[in-house]
């Protein structure tokens, strides 16, 4: 009896414990909601929540810290961040865009704004777009990211910062080379012709890699064939937005020039099976003459190799035959259409795009700003380094912004990921008509995903 | 899964309703009922809405809709076994054959070296504490940190390349081991590296379950250990390593985390030799956003994993049998 009471006390206690559970968040979300609502009407405080990613060290720190002079100007608002990861955030963005449970504003890649915005979420901002200057007040290769391309010049986004690649060389391994870094690092030809020179350099006994790149396993695959592709009059898609031309003619020609630097020893080999952050600590290590990295990069050498800093410098990524293109990629500011405080929203946005708070984010996050003014700053006057990224700026280039360029872009990385092994000699001697062969099979994937509908 | 229940039902005892039997265990049911009612919500539902959604045309643009998009039958089916323009079927077969040699190398290997050890670990030395201990250190480590590390290890400048090259002389050159055929074996060690603990631990409890007795009476017959462990400890461990080949065979065609730690975080593409049933419909499903082909390709796997573990239970059936 007594053994029976204490089972059936037992089983009652879970029950009414796991329904208590199911209470808690109920009335929890409901008080939340009641006093978002409430808010607005009792001159209370708006609370703007907004997904970020992890864009500095302390990403929600540091994002509080720039927020600062504006909580203080408009005490009855309230932002509340969350750090996403970039590989969790497809799953999480795509989730919030069907399920209507996003934050009101979010960071979005400027590749992924135009596939959520065609999943009809993203709130259109062109209408507000006066309240940062117009769109002339951006740098415009950020511009045709936060559309959907062909389908209207509705803006769903506002560019928030760019990423870009330049060229950082080391200017004692130039010297020992006999390289002048102000004019040979000008075209792909003369680029080649210096990492040639730089071949045969040794410093302090140490034997230098010309060139260090990550080549396979990163998340940055395409961003480094980018501007190979198009600095030879390459696409990734032809005109009428559907058909993927990857495996062009031109675009092959740029992808066996940047691939055949490995099979010429220029490119570190063993490098091809790093990451980025890897390739970087291994420049940082000075095994490497050139590399082509982020602005970020600068703020790591300076804290963590400072004596090597000082022998680096940057350049714009060469000229390539057909035209001088460097990777735009970054970030973009966009509110979700389900959003309950817009106007609040808006203001967060509108005062994140002030050349100030835009200099002060970067100053920590290490990125460039996407709005000219503030170029102005001494942002760029503080940091020799930037400089190059500052005339970059003007022949940045962007992907296409079609809805299915984030799915693709698994596929391209796929591709130029055997391009690469077809270099490492995988498939037997390296064959540059293989390359050809790699990109057709990636060029008829690619294309099934844009036509998709 | 009906043979399997078909089994029991030999060995069970006489049928009664469902509803007395409920009714005369109210309490057993009633504990059980919490757990049943979770694995019904976290195991059932999701097998059954991915079924459906194989047969959905479900991908970014039906997303919304979710399991009400547009119903194609068996289109997907078709996509991933003979659409040669699709993403999914390119490297489909490269997948199925890779986790083919994957899953056998690995099932041999893990149980033969899990056994050797908790043969060595069931006799009696010094240090055998510290000895067991340090073999079950990879367990503990989590999967996902396992590929991290050795694709941080695997490098052509990393450390076993220094180790087979540099130190030891094996190599004249270190060779690329996570591009080409070779990322079969930098796959398949860190996997054994990982699951052997917990097998070896699982036999070595079925080891110390046999009477020492039998050992005995077999020495006194003159039966020497080759002889013992052939007719006493292989027999009487049957029941667990039937067990323990099952577990792998679920796991190895089920393996995910190693392999996309090891090739950029997730990030990188394991290539035509490494590529893995599970991380090439992963990428397929949530990367390119082919839910649907996803979602094909998963039953398909499923119905494969389903043969074989009723080949399994063929096999195995007797083993299983407790002797009351």
């Amino acid at each position: 009896m007594n053994k029976k009471l204490l089972s059936k006390l037992l089983v009652s206690a879970l029950l009414v414990t796991s329904l208590a559970g199911c209470g808690g968040t109920t009335t929890n979300t409901a008080n939340a909601s009641a006093e978002g609502s409430s808010a607005s009407q009792t001159g209370e405080k708006t609370v703007v929540t907004m997904w970020i990613m992890p864009n500095s060290g302390t990403p929600d720190e540091d994002f509080m810290e720039i927020l600062k002079p504006f909580l203080e100007a408009n005490p009855d608002i309230e932002v509340q961040p969350t750090v996403l990861d970039w590989g969790s955030a497809w799953t999480k963005l795509t989730t919030a865009a069907t399920s209507g449970e996003g934050p009101d504003i979010t960071q979005l890649g400027t590749t992924q704004i135009a596939a959520i915005a065609a999943m009809g979420a993203l709130e259109e901002l062109t209408p507000i777009y006066d309240r940062f200057g117009g769109a002339d007040a951006f740098y415009e290769a950020t511009l045709p990211t936060t559309k959907i391309l062909g389908a209207g010049d509705e803006m769903y986004a506002a560019p928030w910062f760019i990423d870009t690649r330049a060229l950082f060389y080391r200017k004692d391994v130039c010297e020992a080379a006999g390289v002048n870094p102000e004019t040979d690092f000008e075209t792909w030809d003369s680029f080649k012709e210096a990492l040639t020179k730089m071949k045969d350099v040794e410093i302090d006994g140490k034997k230098i890699t010309p060139l260090g790149m990550p080549g396979k396993n990163d998340w940055n695959v395409i961003h480094n064939f980018a501007p190979w592709i198009w600095g030879t009059g390459g696409e990734f898609i032809a005109e009428d937005n559907t058909t993927c031309v990857i495996n062009s003619d031109e675009a092959v020609k740029g992808v066996q020039f940047y691939t055949e630097l490995a099979t010429e020893g220029l490119l570190s080999m063993a490098g091809l099976e790093k990451n980025s952050a890897e390739i970087e600590a291994t420049f940082n290590e000075g095994e490497f003459g050139t590399m082509f990295s982020g602005a970020y990069e600068i703020a790591t050498l300076r804290r963590e190799k400072p004596e090597l800093a000082e022998k680096v410098g940057t350049a714009p990524f060469p000229a390539g035959p057909e035209g001088r293109y460097a990777f735009f990629g970054g970030s973009g500011l966009s509110v979700f259409k389900t959003s309950k405080n817009k106007e609040a929203a808006y203001k967060v946005i509108e005062y994140l795009m002030t050349p100030e708070a835009q200099v002060a984010y970067q100053e920590k996050c290490g990125n460039l700003p996407t709005v000219k003014a503030a170029y102005e700053t001494e942002f760029v006057a503080n940091e020799e380094m930037r400089k190059a990224f500052k005339e970059q700026a003007d022949f940045g280039k962007a992907y296409p912004s079609v809805a299915g360029w984030g799915p693709s872009e698994t596929i391209l990385q796929k591709g130029l990921s055997n391009v690469w092994d077809n270099v490492m000699g995988v498939f037997g001697a390296y064959d540059p008509a293989k390359t050809k062969e790699i990109l057709d099979q990636t060029a008829s994937e690619c294309t099934v995903i844009y036509n998709e509908q | 899964m009906s043979k399997v229940a078909k089994g029991l039902n030999k060995k069970g005892t006489v049928k009664k309703s469902l509803l007395s039997q409920i009714k005369k265990n109210k309490l057993a049911y009633g504990l059980i009922a919490p757990a049943l009612i979770a694995m019904f919500v976290v195991h059932l539902v999701p097998i059954v809405s991915g079924i459906w959604m194989s047969f959905l045309k479900l991908n970014q643009f039906t997303l919304k809709k979710f399991l009400r998009a547009p119903f194609i039958g068996l289109q997907n089916y078709w996509t991933v076994l003979f659409d040669p323009t699709s993403t999914i079927r390119s490297g489909f077969i490269d997948a199925l054959r890779n986790t083919a040699i994957f899953s056998v190398i690995c099932s041999f290997l893990v149980i033969g070296i899990g056994l050797l050890l908790a043969i060595l670990l069931n006799r009696k030395f010094r240090f055998q504490g510290l000895a067991r201990t340090l073999l079950m250190t990879p367990w503990v480590v989590p999967s996902f940190v396992v590929g991290l590390l050795w694709g941080f290890m695997w490098q052509q400048d990393g450390v076993i390349n220094k180790l087979l090259v540099d130190i030891f002389h094996f190599l004249p050159e270190g060779p690329y081991w996570l591009t080409g055929p070779k990322v079969l074996i930098a796959i398949i060690i860190p996997t054994i590296w990982r699951t052997v603990p917990f097998v070896m631990l699982m036999l070595l409890a079925g080891l110390q379950q046999i009477p020492v007795d039998y050992y005995e009476a077999a020495e006194i017959d003159g039966a020497n250990s080759w002889q013992q462990f052939r007719s006493i400890t292989l027999p009487l461990l049957r029941s667990v390593l039937s067990i323990q080949i099952l577990n792998g065979i679920i796991n190895y065609i089920y393996s995910f985390n190693i392999v996309a730690m090891m090739f950029g975080h997730g990030a990188g593409f394991p290539g035509k030799y490494g590529d893995l049933l599970m991380t090439n419909i992963n990428r397929n499903s949530f990367q390119i956003w082919q839910f649907g082909p996803g979602a094909a390709a998963t039953v398909i796997v499923m119905i494969c994993v389903l043969g074989l573990v009723a080949l399994w239970y063929k096999v195995f059936q007797d083993d299983l049998v407790v002797n009351d």
